[in-house]
């Protein structure tokens, strides 16, 4: 490397500023996300299915006096998909598999937004304070993640939810009580290795504050791998999510994929697929969807592949 | 000069502007679950030194004795485990104070670890440091003018318009400029990272800049760039310098005082053209890689093993085990004959157990009687050392035991060996080789 102060492409400096440098920059990196066409994939179905919960209304009517459950005909039993008023069959109990689709989006986005929400939040803040503070704090709850570690998530959101007792309420909160530990871990670890650079540092020197150092320094370049991580756990948590429903632990007759999935196991078997295969397909789409784009951030926000662009 | 303001608290203008005292930085080894400590790397194990307003100190020593370490710790990163950093003394308190009066007060008023309030802050802007990495010193998603306008908006220099035209200046000091305001560290060559740093580093108008290896990632040519650059900004701004490097060369020119540190403590300190002229300790020589005399030279020409474990510092002499000419009264210990017992062909592997009195005397258990007659022998003939043979107090061996005994020989103190010059060797005529 040779030392050639003037080589870079000139700006004129009179109209440049960081606003402007910086809306350059999120611009590159939405460009270079959406440059990978299965990143776009992934974000179509997501722009689609999240669409879809948010205008289910519009889509099909909301049942009363609860949108959340799924509204049934009893003339109508074991009807197959494009029977008239019912687009993609209906259940053994009559109720409309297309509504549990839409309505399923619906429950399935609030679940997602939930969880995700309260484990990062906590997750961000218990790790952070771990991994900037040390000291006490943080040996404690090194033994908890380990306690956590310790237990495949699933089995302990399902014995959380089956302790508290069967509704999807309990479902959540199991969700959030497993998952908020691996965001901590993240998040101290990400904090302790932005830490160790040498501009956390020159802050220190300069006699800035601790908050301003890790509002400044530590969390930006701490926070993408929670983002990341983040993404694919609203496809993910979807599915636990489901799982817990499909085994049981939500309300009956609730307009969600996994509960539909359960109703409609039995039916299989006397052809009547229709009722389980497209809430599955749903689920599927929706984990794959957000595993798409998870792994489409990662790539571009990976600091190694960025700094090196 | 570029200062904006008047600082709130003016300094003295002391002509001490630090100076160390026995400064010493031990971090726990932790071990196991239950995080135990089970020892301690001693990376700084009491250095001494000043440096006086407007000159440069260059701190060498090869990779690992320390300098970083103790480097971090004149800044105030980290607090020493032992000793006192002083901050702005003038030479008649700091002589009172190594002479052992009103230390207390002295150390209220100066050393950095016990600063509070302004004369804290007052430190925190006049004392700053350059890293060596100029890539991790550098927060990646910042721009060049938060970066070089930081310090001005945490100490409320500047802000605004104002803020700009002061970063401007600042770049210009060290040959940037305007255009390169708005870009981010990656943006940038090596050099001109450092130059970012070094900027960022002037803003507050410090008296004291510690430089890490300030140039060792840079190509040689950016590298000579980076010294002159230093040299003209110590000059224009009255700035006063601790220079680390693991290069004498490097310092040659720069610095009026060198110290040469070897696992954690001072080998040789002195004036810098006292230092080039006169090593008195043969690990200077070594570092020089020449000797005044040619065919002495051949021994000094460079360094040969590797620097022993900081937790284990060998006794006596810490040099003793990669000395070219080591004495007897440099320290053998125990360490050295299982050192060499680990290495050599016919003996790895035989040693069984070793039951310690002191790093001086040992009961060695070996698997066969034969093995233990070796060492012995070895240890007799001077195979492991030709200074053993006089060091050595006891080497018995009793079937597959060998008892060994050396004369305990304490740490080797600097003696002075001319103005402001002192090293640490016991060799009477090194000048000599
Ligand atoms: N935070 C730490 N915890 C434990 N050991 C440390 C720590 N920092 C440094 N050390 C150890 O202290 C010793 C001195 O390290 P230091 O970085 O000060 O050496 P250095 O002279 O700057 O070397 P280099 O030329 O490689 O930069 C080394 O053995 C190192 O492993
Ligand atoms: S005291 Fe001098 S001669 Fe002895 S080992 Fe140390 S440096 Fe070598
Ligand atoms: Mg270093």
């Amino acid at each position: 490397m040779v030392d050639i102060p003037h080589k870079l492409p000139a700006v004129a400096p009179s109209t440049e500023s960081a606003l402007r440098v910086r809306l350059r920059r999120v611009r590159e990196l939405s460009a270079s996300v959406l440059a990978n066409p299965t990143t776009v994939l992934g974000f179509v179905l997501i722009v689609a299915m999240i669409s879809m919960a948010v205008f289910a209304p519009l889509i099909t009517e909301a049942n009363t006096p609860d949108p959340y459950q799924m509204p049934r005909d009893w003339g109508a039993l074991n009807e197959p998909p494009g029977t008239d008023g019912f687009l993609l069959g209906t259940t053994n109990t009559g109720g409309d598999v297309f509504y549990g689709v839409v309505w399923g989006a619906r429950t399935s986005l609030r679940l997602s937004l939930i969880v995700v929400g309260i484990t990062v939040l906590v997750g961000v803040l218990v790790g952070s304070v771990a991994g900037f503070r040390g000291g006490k704090f943080d040996e404690i709850l090194m033994r908890l993640v380990d306690v956590f570690l310790s237990i495949p998530e699933l089995i302990f959101a399902l014995a959380i939810a089956a302790v508290l007792g069967p509704s999807f309420g309990n479902i959540i909160l199991a969700l959030a009580v497993v998952f908020w530990v691996k965001y901590a871990r993240i998040m101290r670890a990400q904090v302790l290795h932005v830490k160790a650079n040498e501009y956390v540092d020159s802050a220190r020197i300069i006699g800035d504050s601790g908050w301003n150092i890790y509002r400044r320094d530590v969390f930006p370049n701490a926070i993408t791998p929670i983002i990341v991580q983040a993404t694919m756990d609203m496809g993910h948590i979807v599915l636990v999510g489901a799982t817990l429903s499909f085994i049981g632990l939500a309300e009956a007759g609730l307009a969600e994929w996994g509960v539909l999935v359960s109703e409609g196991q039995a039916g299989i078997s006397a052809g009547r697929w229709w009722a389980s295969t497209f809430p599955g397909l749903m689920v599927f789409l929706w984990a794959l969807a957000f595993n798409l784009v998870g792994d489409g951030l990662r790539d571009v926000l990976d600091p190694r592949t960025e700094t090196a662009r | 000069m570029t200062s904006v303001g008047s600082h709130p608290t003016e300094t003295g203008r002391r002509d001490v502007v630090l100076a160390a005292r026995e400064v010493a930085k031990h971090f726990p080894i932790k071990e196991g679950v239950l995080q135990r400590v089970a020892g301690h790397v001693k990376a700084v194990d009491g250095v001494s030194f000043e440096i006086r307003r407007g000159q440069t100190l260059g701190l060498v020593g090869e990779s690992g004795c320390g300098k970083t370490t103790l480097g971090r710790v004149v800044a105030g990163l980290s607090e020493p485990t032992a000793g006192a950093v002083l901050f702005d003394i003038d030479s008649e308190t700091l002589a009172a104070y190594d002479g052992g009066s009103s230390v207390g007060d002295i150390e209220t008023a100066h050393k950095v670890d016990a600063l509070t309030g302004d004369a804290y802050r007052r430190f925190r802007r006049n004392c700053q440091m350059v890293f060596q990495d100029s890539f991790a010193s550098l927060n990646p998603r910042h721009l060049t003018i938060d970066i070089v306008g930081r310090p001005l908006r945490v100490h409320k220099e500047a802000s605004g318009s104002g803020l700009t035209e002061r970063v401007v200046e600042l770049l210009e000091q060290v040959g940037l400029g305007r255009q390169h305001l708005y870009r981010y560290p990656h943006q940038f060559s090596g050099g001109q990272r450092q130059r970012i740093s070094i900027a960022r580093a002037l803003a507050l108008d410090p008296e004291l800049i510690v430089l890490d290896e300030p140039t060792s990632a840079l190509d040689v040519s950016v590298q000579a760039q980076i010294l002159n650059l230093l040299h003209e900004l110590q000059q224009a701004n009255d700035l006063t310098y601790l220079f680390i490097t693991h290069d004498l060369g490097v310092v040659r020119h720069m610095a009026d005082h060198i110290v040469v540190m070897y696992l954690g403590t001072v080998a040789e300190s002195g004036p810098t053209s006292a230092i080039f002229e006169n090593q008195h300790h043969p690990y200077t020589k070594a570092l020089l890689g020449a000797s005044p005399d040619v065919d002495a030279a051949e021994e000094f020409t460079g360094l040969e093993g590797s620097v022993p474990d900081p937790a284990h510092p060998p006794q006596g002499c810490r040099f003793h085990t990669r000395c070219p000419v080591a004495t007897a009264r440099c320290g053998w210990e125990v360490d050295d004959v299982v050192r060499w017992i680990e290495d050599e062909p016919g003996a790895a592997g035989r040693l069984a157990g070793v039951k310690r009195d002191s790093a001086f005397a040992a009961e060695l258990a070996f698997d066969d009687a034969a093995t233990a007659a070796v060492v012995v022998d070895a240890i007799r003939s001077g195979r492991i050392h030709a200074s053993m043979p006089e060091a050595v107090l006891k080497a018995e061996s009793r079937d597959s035991r060998v008892d060994v005994e050396f004369g305990a020989v304490p740490d080797v103190e600097l003696s002075v060996r001319g103005p402001g010059h002192v090293a640490a060797c016991v060799h009477e005529s090194l000048l000599d080789l």
